[in-house]
Parts: structure tokens; C-alpha cells; sequence
């Protein structure tokens, strides 16, 4: 435990872990402040005070945010680095899997990140009306919030206290190939199968966005993104790996094939986040989210070329599939 | 253009501290007009011209200029109205002494989304209105009393707003240089601008281009001069 | 570009209260050229031992005897040579040659010349060796802190050894090997395993240690179990346990100093928000005065924050390069007799320049987040500066 605590990276990261979260608590005591008190009709000077405050949780949010964006590769980065101390981890696959507490760190990682980028989405909107309409509303969203960044905090903890460096860890080719099982995809598909839905449900994302069906996008959207990873891991890995026994979602992280990976999961988590953003501002807030549209179509756009050109690139050098 | 109806401000409501600096004030200021607000230090002019410019928030009341209510916005658009609509000139100037007067003048319009270049004519033909353009270059720091007054008027007309107020703006000018800002309110009021100005110099009393004079007593506003 | 009049005025405006953020970006050099050279310091001197490593075999083996490493028999070179799966089996003598009238040590180093393998490491150190004329005395190749000790000592061309059987040995000094090679080698010799063999007094059929390579990564943990097996007294070392030790060994080394860096982090933090919460009555003014005109709290907070943000960027690049500079263009002096421990023989090394994003991304996240978290409270304090109080 404390060669990997004593490790560069973790300290690193530990120490902006534990620093966000002092300020997101401050943050979280004014919100509290702020809900017991808010009443935008009151002229008093404790109302203004309230406005005031609101503008530093905003800002401690906005912090926490930018900084969890680059804290969330950092983390890949820093379990990846952790694997030479792991005895049997080749990459971050196995380290994740050195205890109980990886899988759900990441997974409310990702979570935290969506639901913050929400958030500040929401604040936007608050700030452009004239009367702090959802003054209330985003508090408790970002109470709720808090209570999961707190979760994560301590996940962190855990985490990286309990990982064995004298007992081995099963590798990627373990956990994801074929010694894994003889079907690991969800629903008994098959790759082609897998493959059919994969470009489907873009098409389909594609279409919900361009109409406007906005519930409808979010539930595509979602599927996708479990889609997506399996599809990645089980198929179009294995064109960036240039080997079809080798799936890992986190190898393609490494420096040796360029850290697409980061360009991989990164376009996939962003666009269906900017897909989630815009149907619930437009649906749930009734606005205009024309640009957030675009964005989105693009950053999908790009992922689903990003994972066929590796494919496509493939076949046209080698003049067969893997 | 001005509209302020029962505007009441309390500091330190609820405790025995509480000092009403404006009891029940009401008045119309026409677009195009201008208007002086007379009476002694603390008679709650310069309070009153605060509030009109959104730098404070009225207890009680409404205010409303150009049809928009501003007495109760938040701060982003309290902001952005003082940006677009409001010029203001204050006793004391409040430029930002290490800057030179060209650099101040464009404060206002640095988040108007305007390019720089757009900018930089915007100030020039500000400077040139306030007479000050012979020193853009120089800091404010190395002006004179009535130049500084004038590179607060160029500041305050940059961004063109239709209301101009101005709390004291001779206090701490000499005669010439008084006079001098009478002639620039003179031509701002030619240029279809909207002036309020709070002041106790005797100079303002019986300008011709006043169209009222309102005293000030003690939070209240009395009748006074009309057109 | 809407963007370039904010940028502009920042610049102004920072240029302008440049002697305000000078305390401030001092101290940040400081402490990121500490952090960043201990940083490169410790991965160079990695690199090169980890790519050392990777031309050593797979295996190392030594006879133990009462726990203590003792002379391993020639004769397990043919057992471990009929293990399946075990390719090139190299015997090694080696071992410390002490100078005993001043106390300090040489490693001696014996070679098999006629092996590939170690004459492929050998000539990656010394380049264009002429082995004819090398082999055809008692020659040996030294390190330079070797080279430079003797000759204080008045060995100019060749030097005795004293053996364990009382007998004077007199070898040659061939060559010396390049300043590259003094991290490792600097108290190097570099001799024929039968003069090696002379110098400590080992029978022919001993060697200090065995090492051999498996290349099918998948039967390490065999082999290791057969080589227990057959032998009751060996020691068996892999690669990977020295690679884990070595990376330990600098992380924990490296660990030490981030925890010292951590407590001074702490007390920068505490500095900067006392620094920068002492709100003085002048920035108060000008806030209230940006507020007066227009500013929204936001666009103050924008300000701020590039303001902060433009001192970390300037900070963290010129400690970096200071850090660079320092450690692989002047070899790091004072700091690197903490890594290398200079007990023994003088040693002047230079270091490969090793920087990656990793490093440089940790060095970064390391002295940013604690800055900008400090200052993120006063910054917010001072922008909601009522304006109207900010001017009075």
C-alpha cells in the first residue's frame, strides 16, 4: 500500500482530490445557506449578500469541473503508470481490477462529470432570466451532486489504499478476451450484430437530434454509449491494436499507439454529453440549443469515424479484415 | 425615460442603526431633459442617483428607465444595463490612476463583444467630445483636476448610453474648469442626451438648457423650478 | 476577436501591477524548480538504469550460504543450460577491490570476451575496442572515477592488485570508458573473468553469479520453481523484482521529497490567501470602479482568474527550464550527491534529458491546483465589491 501512496502520481493527484473537495464543501455549506434563505422578492441586504454567494458556489463548480476534466485522464494515466508495481497488470485494466473500489470509481467519475456539465448548464440558463428562476432547483441539483463527489472522494481513498502490490492481478487479456468467456457481449450479440446496432443507433442519434425529438435522443443516446463500448473493446480495439486477441479499453491509452484512446472515450463521453444537454435543456427548459446541437453531431461524428478509419485503414493496407 | 415611483432606501433595516436616506420618492425624468438635483450633502441626491444607475438596490419602490424595471436585477443584467444605457460622472472622477486616459476610456466597452478596432474609434471620437484627446496617451495619474473630470466624460460617453448622470461633478473643480463642464453638459443635452445631475454648486442654478431644478431635503423631494 | 480587447486590458492591466504578483511568482519559481529538478533527476537516472537493466538477462543466480551470497560452482551453468526454455547462460565474476589505504572501492567487473553477449553491452560502452591488442596483455578498462583516482595515486599506466594469496598482480590500463557510462561505471573495472577470477582469489570452477534469459515470459515462474528444486541453496533473481525495486527505490526517494514539498505547498497555500485576502483598499477601488462602469461579478471573476491563471503558466515555464537547465545542461551539482550518494569515488555525470507530459503534467497539477484553490476565495471576495462602498 504505501509504494503505491508514496508513488508521484498518486500523491499528485490525492492532493487535488482533497483540495477540490475542501472547496466543494465550503461550497456546499453556502448552498445550504443559500436554501434556507433565498427569497428574491426581499430587498435586504442579507438577500444581495445570498446573490453574492451564489456567484462563489458558481465558481467553486466551475473550478471543480475544468479541473475533473483534466483530473479524469490524469487518473487513467496514473493507474496506467501504477502498473509496473502491480504484479500481472500490463496496463490500467488490471490495476482497476486490483480491488473492488476501481469499477465504481470510474463509472461515478464519469457520472459526476455529466451530471456537473448539467449542472453548469442549468446555471447558464438561471443567470440569463432576469429573476434567479432555478435558484432552488440547482441547489439541490448540485446537493445531490456533492453527495456523490463525496462518495467519490472517499472511493478515491480506498482505492488507492488497498491495492496489493504482492498479489497478482488478471491482465486485460484476462478480463476482456478470450479466456474471459466464450461470449462477453451483453444480450447474446455477436460482433456483426453488435456492429449493425452500433452504426443504427448513430444513424438514430443523428435523426433524433436534426428533429428535435429531444426524449427520445437521450434514451438513443444512452444505449450508444453502452453499445459503443462494447464495441470499442471488442472490436474496434482490436484494429488499433492491430491484433484480434487483444481487447482492453485501456491499452489504447498508452503511449505506443498514440493515446488515441483519450481521443476515443474522450469524443464518446463528450458527445453524448452534449447529446443528454441538449435534450434536457430543450425539453425539460424550453430553449434554443442550436449551437449544442452542432456540437454534438460533430463530436459523435468524429468518434464514429475515429473507430472505422482504423478499420477501414486496416483493410486497405493488409487487403483483409482481422 | 426615467421613471422612479415610492423609492424608499433603509440602510441597516431591522436594526437600531437604521437611517432612511429616501423616503417615498417619486419622479419623471422625460427623455431629452435635463435635470438637476439640488440640496446640502446627505440630503440623499447622490443615494438617489446610485440607485437610478443600479449600483444599489432600492428597500422599497420600483424604478423603471426606458420601460425595462431595474430596481430589482440581478447582477448580470444590472451590469449589462449599466453598460448600454447609463454614463456615469462621478465627484471624485474614480478613474484607474496607473492607466492612461485612452486605456480608461475603453473600460466600459472591453466585454461589449465589439473588436478592437471598433473600440479604439469609439474612444477616440469619445475623447475628442470631452476636449481630452491631446493627452490619450499620458496617465491619469499626471492630469490635472479638470482633465481627469474630462477623461471621466470621455469614459462615460464611450459606449454612447442615452442617460448621463453626474453626482457632483464640480466638487473639486475651479471655477474655469466648472464652467468648462457646463459648456460639455450643454452640448451632450444638443446631442438628445438624458442628464441628471445632483449637485450643490451654485454655478448650475439658472442655466438656460436646465429644464428643472428638484430639491433635496433629508430623503424627500420638494417641488421645485419647472419649465 | 471579441476576446482580444479583454486580453489586451488584462495584459495592461497585469503589466502595469506587475510589482503586486512579484512575491508571489518568486516563490512559485522556486518551488516548481525544486519540484521540477528533483522530478527530471530522479526519471533520467530511472531511464538509464531501467534501460541498463534491459540488457542484462532475464535471470540472475547465486549460491547463498548461510542467507549471505557466497561463490556459485561453474558445474550449474550445464544443469541450467538443459532446462527447457533457458537461452544464453553467462557465468559473471565480479565483486568490490578495495584500496585499502584510503578506504575506498572499485567494482570489478570480469568478462568473458569471447561471449556475445557481454561484448555487445561492452562495445555499447566502449566503442571501437581493439580486443586483439586488448587480450593480448593483462589489460582492463576503467571508469573515469577510477582513471582519475589512480593517477592521484601515481598509477599511470598500470596498476597492482593484491590478491587473497598474498601475490601481487600488475594489470594494465587499456582505455577508459566515456564520462556517458559514469552513472553506472564510474568505479568500473572492466577485466577478462580469468584475471577477475586472479584478483579475488576464486578456484576455476567458481563464479560469483549466473545469468541466463528466457525468453517466453510465461515460464519465468517455472524456471524459478525448477531452480529451486535442483539447487537447495540458490538465489534467484528476476528482472522484474529489480525493475519494482528500482522504481521503488525513486519513487520512494521521490516520495520523501514530495512530502517535504507537500508541507511546503500547504504554507504557500496559507501565504497566498493571506497575501491575496489582505485586500487593499487601492484594488478595492479599482474593482468597485470596473463595477460602476459595467463589469458584471462575472467578468470581474474572468479577469481574476486569467489574471492567476497567466501567473501560474509564467511561473511554471521559466521554473521549468531554470529546472532543465539546471539538471542537464549543468548536471545538477549539490542535488544530484543526494541521489547518487558520492561516499566512494568522485563521480562527474551528466544526465540523459528525460521529460515527459507525465512529468510535466504532474509538475503542473501539482503547483496549479493549490494556487488557483487559494486564490479562488479572495478572488471571489473582491469581485463582489459592492461598487458604491468600493468608491468611497
Amino acid at each position: 500500500m504505501n509504494e503505491i501512496v508514496m508513488n508521484n502520481e498518486v500523491i499528485v493527484y490525492l492532493l487535488s482530490e482533497t483540495l477540490l473537495y475542501i472547496l466543494l464543501f465550503i461550497a456546499s455549506i453556502v448552498t445550504v445557506g443559500v436554501l434556507k434563505k433565498w427569497n428574491f422578492n426581499h430587498f435586504t441586504t442579507e438577500q444581495f449578500t445570498l446573490e453574492n454567494r451564489s456567484y462563489l458556489v458558481m465558481t467553486i463548480i466551475l473550478f471543480a469541473i475544468v479541473l475533473k476534466i483534466i483530473l479524469l485522464p490524469y487518473f487513467v494515466y496514473t493507474i496506467n503508470a501504477l502498473s509496473d508495481l502491480v504484479p500481472g497488470a500490463m496496463c490500467g485494466a488490471g490495476v482497476i481490477k486490483a480491488n473492488a473500489y476501481g469499477n465504481p470509481l470510474l463509472l461515478i467519475k464519469i457520472v459526476i462529470l455529466f451530471l456537473s456539465g448539467l449542472w453548469l448548464s442549468i446555471n447558464h440558463l438561471d443567470l440569463k432570466a432576469k429573476c434567479y428562476p432555478y435558484m432552488k432547483m440547482k441547489s439541490w441539483f448540485f446537493l445531490f451532486i456533492f453527495l456523490l463527489m463525496s462518495a467519490e472522494f472517499l472511493l478515491d481513498i480506498l482505492y488507492f489504499t488497498h491495492i496489493e502490490t504482492t498479489k497478482p492481478v488478471s491482465c486485460c487479456s484476462v478480463i476482456f478476451g478470450q479466456t474471459a468467456g466464450v461470449n462477453s457481449l451483453p444480450f447474446g450479440l455477436d460482433i456483426p450484430k453488435l456492429l449493425t446496432l452500433f452504426y443504427l443507433l448513430f444513424g438514430l442519434i443523428v435523426l433524433t437530434i436534426l428533429s428535435d425529438m429531444a426524449w427520445l435522443s437521450m434514451v438513443a443516446s444512452l444505449l450508444f454509449g453502452v453499445v459503443a463500448y462494447y464495441a470499442v473493446v471488442y472490436f474496434f480495439g482490436t484494429y488499433i491494436y492491430a491484433l484480434p486477441t487483444h481487447k482492453c479499453p485501456f491499452c489504447m491509452l498508452q503511449d505506443h499507439y498514440w493515446y488515441v484512446g483519450y481521443a476515443v472515450w474522450g469524443l464518446l463521453l463528450l458527445g453524448i454529453f452534449f447529446t443528454l444537454d441538449n435534450a434536457l435543456i430543450s425539453s425539460l427548459f424550453h430553449r434554443k440549443t442550436e449551437r449544442v446541437k452542432k456540437i454534438s453531431l460533430l463530436l459523435l461524428g468524429l468518434f464514429v469515424l475515429l473507430c472505422s478509419s482504423y478499420v477501414v485503414v486496416y483493410y486497405l493496407k493488409n487487403g483483409v479484415l482481422l | 425615460m426615467v421613471i422612479l415611483e415610492n423609492i424608499s432606501k433603509i440602510y441597516h433595516e431591522g436594526t437600531p442603526q437604521a437611517f432612511e436616506a429616501l423616503r417615498a420618492v417619486s419622479m419623471k425624468v422625460n427623455p431629452g431633459e435635463c435635470v438637476v438635483l439640488s440640496g446640502v450633502s446627505g440630503s440623499g441626491k447622490s443615494t438617489l442617483l446610485a440607485l437610478i444607475a443600479a449600483l444599489d438596490k432600492p428597500s422599497r419602490g420600483k424604478i423603471v428607465v426606458n420601460g425595462e424595471l431595474i430596481s430589482k436585477l440581478p447582477d448580470l443584467h444590472a451590469s449589462a444595463y449599466r453598460a448600454k444605457t447609463i454614463g456615469v460622472i462621478f465627484q471624485h472622477f474614480n478613474l484607474l490612476e496607473s492607466l492612461s486616459v485612452e486605456e480608461n476610456v475603453i473600460v466600459p466597452l472591453i466585454h461589449s463583444g465589439l473588436h478592437l478596432s471598433t473600440i479604439d474609434s469609439m474612444a477616440k471620437k469619445s475623447m475628442e467630445l470631452a476636449a481630452i484627446s491631446h493627452k490619450a496617451s499620458q496617465e491619469v495619474k499626471a492630469l490635472s483636476g479638470g482633465e481627469k473630470q474630462r477623461c471621466a466624460i470621455a469614459r462615460a460617453l464611450v459606449h454612447e448610453p442615452e442617460l448621463i448622470l453626474c453626482d457632483e461633478p464640480t466638487a473639486n473643480l475651479d471655477r474655469e474648469n466648472s464652467l468648462k463642464f457646463i459648456e460639455i453638459l450643454h452640448a451632450l443635452q444638443d446631442l438628445g442626451k438624458t442628464i441628471i445631475v445632483a449637485t450643490h454648486d451654485p454655478l448650475f442654478e439658472g442655466l438656460p438648457f436646465v429644464n428643472r431644478v428638484l430639491h433635496m431635503e433629508d430623503g424627500q423631494l420638494e417641488c421645485g423650478k419647472n419649465e | 476577436m471579441k476576446n482580444s480587447a479583454f486580453l489586451h486590458f488584462l495584459t495592461l492591466l497585469l503589466f502595469k501591477q506587475r510589482s503586486k504578483h512579484s512575491g508571489a511568482i518568486l516563490i512559485s519559481v522556486i518551488i516548481i524548480f525544486l519540484l521540477s529538478a528533483v522530478l527530471f533527476l530522479s526519471s533520467s537516472l530511472q531511464y538509464t538504469l531501467l534501460s541498463t537493466l534491459q540488457r542484462q538477462g532475464d535471470f540472475t543466480v547465486t549460491r547463498v550460504e548461510a542467507g549471505k551470497a557466497a561463490n556459485t560452482p561453474t558445474a550449474w551453468v550445464d544443469d541450467i543450460l538443459e532446462m527447457n526454455g533457458v537461452s544464453h547462460v553467462a557465468p559473471r565474476v565480479y565483486g568490490r577491490y578495495f584500496f585499502t589505504p584510503r578506504g575506498k572501492s572499485f567494482l570489478v567487473v570480469g568478462i568473458d570476451f569471447f561471449d556475445e553477449q557481454n561484448t555487445q553491452a561492452l562495445e555499447a560502452l566502449v566503442k571501437n575496442i581493439d580486443l586483439k591488442n586488448f587480450l593480448s596483455r593483462e589489460s582492463m578498462i576503467v571508469g573515469e572515477g577510477v582513471k582519475h583516482f589512480l593517477e592521484a595515486h601515481y598509477f599511470k599506466e598500470d596498476f597492482t592488485f593484491k590478491t587473497p594469496k598474498g601475490t601481487f598482480k600488475k594489470v594494465h590500463i587499456f582505455q577508459t570508458l566515456p564520462p556517458e557510462a559514469n552513472l553506472l561505471a564510474n568505479d568500473m573495472i572492466v577485466m577478462p573473468i580469468d584475471l577477475a577470477r586472479e584478483i579475488f582469489g576464486l578456484h576455476e570452477n567458481e563464479v560469483t553469479d549466473i545469468t541466463f534469459n528466457v525468453p517466453n515470459d510465461a515460464e519465468w515462474d517455472t524456471i524459478i520453481t525448477k531452480l529451486h528444486l535442483k539447487f537447495y541453496d540458490v538465489r534467484v533473481v528476476d528482472k522484474r523484482e529489480v525493475k519494482k525495486a528500482y522504481k521503488n527505490l525513486y519513487n520512494y526517494k521521490g516520495g520523501v521529497f514530495l512530502i517535504l514539498y507537500l508541507v511546503s505547498i500547504v504554507t504557500f497555500i496559507l501565504i497566498l490567501y493571506q497575501r491575496y485576502a489582505m485586500v487593499y483598499s487601492t484594488e478595492r477601488k479599482e474593482i468597485g470602479i470596473l463595477r460602476a462602469v459595467g463589469w458584471s461579478i462575472k467578468d470581474i471573476l474572468k479577469l481574476k482568474f486569467y489574471e492567476n491563471l497567466i501567473i501560474v503558466l509564467v511561473s511554471f515555464t521559466v521554473g521549468v527550464i531554470l529546472a532543465y537547465l539546471y539538471v542537464f545542461v549543468w548536471s545538477a551539482p549539490m542535488l544530484s550527491a543526494i541521489f547518487l550518494g558520492s561516499s566512494n569515488l568522485e563521480n562527474h555525470v551528466s544526465f540523459v534529458p528525460v521529460v515527459t507530459f507525465g512529468t510535466l503534467g504532474s509538475i503542473f497539477l501539482f503547483y496549479a491546483v493549490p494556487f488557483l484553490a487559494a486564490v479562488l476565495i479572495p478572488a471571489w471576495k473582491i469581485s463582489v465589491t459592492p461598487p458604491k462602498e468600493a468608491m468611497l
